[in-house]
């Protein structure tokens, strides 16, 4: 062999041990920390280094709209209520954040009175004033956040929306920095409007923040946490807030971890690698499904599965051909394999039909599994009927591009739901899109995106929190969550009136009845409910030290190292 | 590290195999057939030049396997389907996503190597696979031949102010790593595709790996030819025909181009391969094939994947793929011991 065939062979041979390369972890040190014995009692101190597989979408709380970005900033910024540090249902119980107390709501519905705890500082000392609420209400709105469309309920806010002035006014939003006192008039009234308040949207951040995705330089917050590093695509970091520690909110704990640095790693394999290994102290997705088993069986001192209340579905674009057909539309809720796609999550998917997921109230079991109007979730998919509806629409061999994201394994996912597809009758190709822009692009309406992948996990435990997603009146040009634009009068009518009741429980029956509705009428596809699990490194404090919340998942204040 | 120049500047291809035929004794025989002999003697070679005949074969049969064995398409997925292996009902893809393992003749070869975790036909992916990296190696190996010769024989023959337009161009070219290059094109072009006028490719086309391997391979062509071109355009022969009243594009044509057939020969063999790995290196790296096409890069990156439970998803189309790099390498070495026996053509990377 000549020169140039060694050479091509060694190149080779370095390119076929980049799948060793792959699965090796890296050098990087989570640094600090001792370890020692959990006697129920917390330590304090240490630094850890964690993962995710993509990039939050934003690393600014007006703005970020995915678990990435949510689940570590709800410790960096804190609403004026939120809710409690609990796992189970006591964590859905709301309890004042930077309110002195929960809002005092007028008799007909339209008025929130709310008063400022006093002595409140930023993270980088500066104090926080009732006026800040107006303008982080003001940032929503006019950065077209996922978000705005909750807050649009205000009285004012459509207008200063309409205006396009961003230091105009909310006529809505009265403040007053002396008393502290913020009084919020809604337009009409709205039944999970304190929840809304106690999204991570309406957390305070200054009043000279300025009108523009902060994701590079994150604003101070009040919390536990505060960001003191943010490169995109690379690693951000979470250090102890020292302000917050001198002034703590009560039921709201300080960190015990000191540093958290979270790095942006692909490869998911490579990630539980780390966890196993210990270069990673907790990875965000779950353990690819390849050493899975290994993790379940080895580690199980360390790894737990928590049912989360998340709903996986398909959205059908209603005003792009072929999903503009309500037949379509029915097809492929006939034609879809979810006990295929379940095994793609390796048993961490409950197939089921419902929109609102178990734990939400408006969840009905029976619509969920036994009688689902296309077929039971757990059971082979009806093909002929899906390509004789197909046929029926006149829309067969039609080229429908499916979009999806490469985090693992929605790339796989939306695979195989084009498989699917084109086993109905489509010519269906997959669109893979990075994990990053993903959302930002299926929610642009210029992307025209026919069909594609798509999951919702409960910002707050209200079912108008899931029904927003397929709120006619949710529609945005960009950064839209109604992916499919649906728009069903019959179904935003009921959001809103159903939304108008305060008492939860008097209008339960009301949300099932909307849910079923809205599943019979197949304008999206649900296909199931996740899993989430904690991994967490040999080092890291499992027993004493680990809170999963029903709204926020892993809270990270609640670790500590051994 | 290679510490030789790409090529010698001394007399090569047809024009030097007189000299040759003269110092072998072989009077009488024309270039092409001297060649053919010395190939004919070299039995390594043409083993590997077998091979990789072999292996074309063996992925232009795709679809007869896929249609009478696998009964599956490349792109197929069974995810809830079971099939009968010696009697006995078995999953496709188990509950917990592991795939199935090798059956070879167990389930008359169905899933002769195995399922993927989209339960697709691992066997009937590897063919197809093999068929679009053979195709894109081959295709864009020819973009560059073509593009490399435009250019190297223009620059060559004109030297002055064309020369240096095109020599800073692919000098600036040469200095980005090709891995870097490709995948900063692959990823740029696979969101919105590419338009050039009329012309539009979507991101999701074969032609977009063709286009970007095709064309970072440029200038480790163009550069040698350019070389050659400019110490045979100072030749009698050439001077002869400028003599004679031939004009320029006459002499490229007529005196210039014969006289590169060897080295474009040679270096077309070892291109594919090299253009072959890089088709590989960018679809591991995500900026190659995109999926669901299959080809022997995403093969072994969706294997990595699952390397612990199932090695073979990776180690497969990895062994693919040194078998046909090795055995091109092989045989272009061989050709060009054949043709041009003190040439010193390679691809420097």
């Amino acid at each position: 062999m000549g020169k140039l065939g060694r050479r091509a062979l060694a190149l080779l041979l370095a390119c076929l041990s980049l799948f060793v390369i792959a699965a090796c972890g890296d050098d990087d040190d989570g640094g600090g920390g001792s370890s020692g014995g959990g006697d129920g009692e917390a330590k304090k101190g240490g630094s850890i280094t964690i993962s995710q597989t993509s990039q939050p979408d934003y690393m600014d709380p007006a703005l970020t709209y995915t678990v990435n970005g949510i689940e570590p900033l709800w410790l960096v910024y804190t609403p004026l209520i939120t809710y409690a540090r609990e796992e189970g249902p006591e964590g859905s119980k709301l309890i004042p954040g930077l309110a002195e107390d929960l809002p005092e709501i007028s008799e007909d519905g339209l008025t929130y009175t709310l008063t400022l705890r006093k002595g409140l500082k930023y993270s980088d000392g500066s104090p926080v004033k009732a006026a800040d609420f107006e303008h982080t209400i003001k940032r929503v709105l006019n950065l077209e956040s996922g978000g705005s469309a909750f807050y649009l309920v205000i009285d004012g806010a459509q207008e200063y929306l309409d205006a396009g002035k961003p230091e105009g006014d909310i006529s809505g939003i009265e403040t007053n920095d002396e008393t502290g006192e913020i009084t919020i008039t809604l337009t009409e009234p709205d039944g999970s409007f304190s929840h809304v308040l106690a999204m991570w949207f309406a957390a305070l951040v200054p009043s000279d923040t300025p009108f523009k995705n902060m994701t590079e330089n994150p604003p101070p917050g009040v919390g536990p946490y505060m960001v003191t590093e943010s490169v995109p695509n690379r690693q951000f970091v979470l250090d102890r807030n020292p302000e917050y520690d001198k002034n703590p909110i009560d039921g709201i704990p300080s960190g015990n971890i000191d540093k958290i640095t979270t790095k942006i790693i692909k490869s998911a394999q490579r990630q539980a690698q780390d966890v196993i290994s210990g270069n990673l102290d907790y990875m965000q997705d779950p353990p690819p499904a390849d050493i899975k088993p290994e993790v379940k069986a080895k580690y199980s001192d360390r790894y737990v599965e928590q049912t989360t209340a998340s709903t996986y579905y398909f959205f059908m674009n209603t005003r792009v051909a072929p999903f503009d057909d309500p037949k379509v539309r029915e097809a492929v809720n006939y034609g879809i394999d979810k006990p295929g796609l379940a095994r793609i999550f390796a048993g961490e998917l409950a197939p089921g039909c419902s929109f609102l997921p178990p734990g939400v109230p408006g969840f009905d079991e029976a619509l969920d599994v036994d009688e689902c109007p296309w077929g039971n979730p757990n059971e082979p998919p009806d093909l002929e009927k899906a390509r004789a509806l197909i046929k029926e629409a006149g829309v067969d061999g039609m080229d429908v591009t499916v979009y999806g994201n490469n985090d693992d394994p929605t790339d796989k996912v939306t695979e195989a739901y084009a498989d699917m597809l084109t086993k109905m009758g489509f010519n269906a190709e997959p669109k893979i899109l990075d994990g990053g822009v993903y959302f930002q692009t299926i929610g642009n309406q210029k992307t025209k995106a026919q069909t594609g992948f798509a999951n919702w996990f409960q910002d707050f435990p209200h079912p108008k929190n899931f029904m927003f997603l397929v709120d006619g009146k949710s529609i945005q040009p960009t950064n839209n969550q109604n992916f499919g634009n649906v728009d069903d009068p019959e179904v935003t009518k009921g959001i809103a009136e159903l939304n108008q009741e305060p008492d939860l429980t008097k209008a339960e029956d009301q949300w099932v009845e909307l849910n079923k509705k809205l599943v019979e009428r197949a304008w999206i596809v649900p296909y199931g409910h996740r899993k989430l699990s904690t991994f967490f490194s040999e080092r890291m404090d499992f027993d004493n030290c680990r809170r999963f919340h029903p709204v926020y998942f892993n809270d990270y204040s609640s670790w500590c190292l051994k | 590290m290679a510490t030789e120049p790409a090529t010698e500047t001394t007399l090569q291809g047809p024009a030097a195999w007189g000299e040759q035929a003269e110092k072998e004794r072989v009077h009488g025989l024309g270039p092409w057939r001297l060649g053919l002999r010395r190939l004919r003697r070299n039995k390594v070679a043409l083993l590997f030049g077998f091979l990789f005949i072999l292996l074309v074969l063996v992925c232009a049969a795709a679809p007869l396997w896929a249609d009478n064995i696998a009964k599956t398409g490349p792109t197929d997925g069974h995810l809830s389907d079971t099939i009968t292996v010696n009697g006995e009902q078995k999953n496709v893809v188990g509950l917990d996503g592991v795939p199935i393992g090798p059956q070879y003749w167990k389930a008359d070869g169905k899933f002769f190597l195995g399922a993927d975790g989209n339960g697709r036909d691992i066997m009937v992916r590897l063919l197809y696979g093999g068929r679009n990296s053979l195709f894109i190696g081959v295709t864009a190996a020819l973009m560059t031949a073509i593009l490399s010769l435009l250019l190297g024989v223009v620059a060559g023959f004109f030297r002055g102010a064309t020369d240096a337009v095109i020599r800073t161009v692919l000098d600036i070219m040469w200095s980005f790593p090709v891995i870097i290059l490709g995948t900063a094109l692959g990823v740029a072009l696979a969101l919105g595709g590419l338009k050039i006028g009329p012309l539009e490719i979507p991101g999701d086309s074969l032609a977009i790996p063709i286009f970007i391997i095709g064309l970072v391979y440029v200038p480790y062509m163009a550069r040698p030819i350019r070389g050659q071109v400019l110490s045979l355009r100072e030749k009698e022969f050439v001077e002869a025909a400028r003599a004679q009243g031939a004009g320029p594009f006459r002499i490229m044509f007529s005196e210039v181009l014969p006289n590169l057939a060897s080295t474009m020969i040679v270096f077309f063999t070892l291109l594919i391969a090299n253009a072959v790995l890089l088709e590989a290196a960018l679809s591991f790296l995500g900026a190659g094939v995109r999926p669901p096409n299959p080809s022997w890069g995403t093969m072994i990156d969706d294997g990595v994947e699952r390397v612990a439970t199932a090695p073979h998803l990776a180690v497969v189309p990895g062994v693919m793929l040194v078998l046909t790099v090795l055995s091109l390498n092989v045989f272009g070495d061989g050709v060009r011991d054949a043709l041009d026996p003190r040439a010193k053509v390679r691809v420097e990377l």
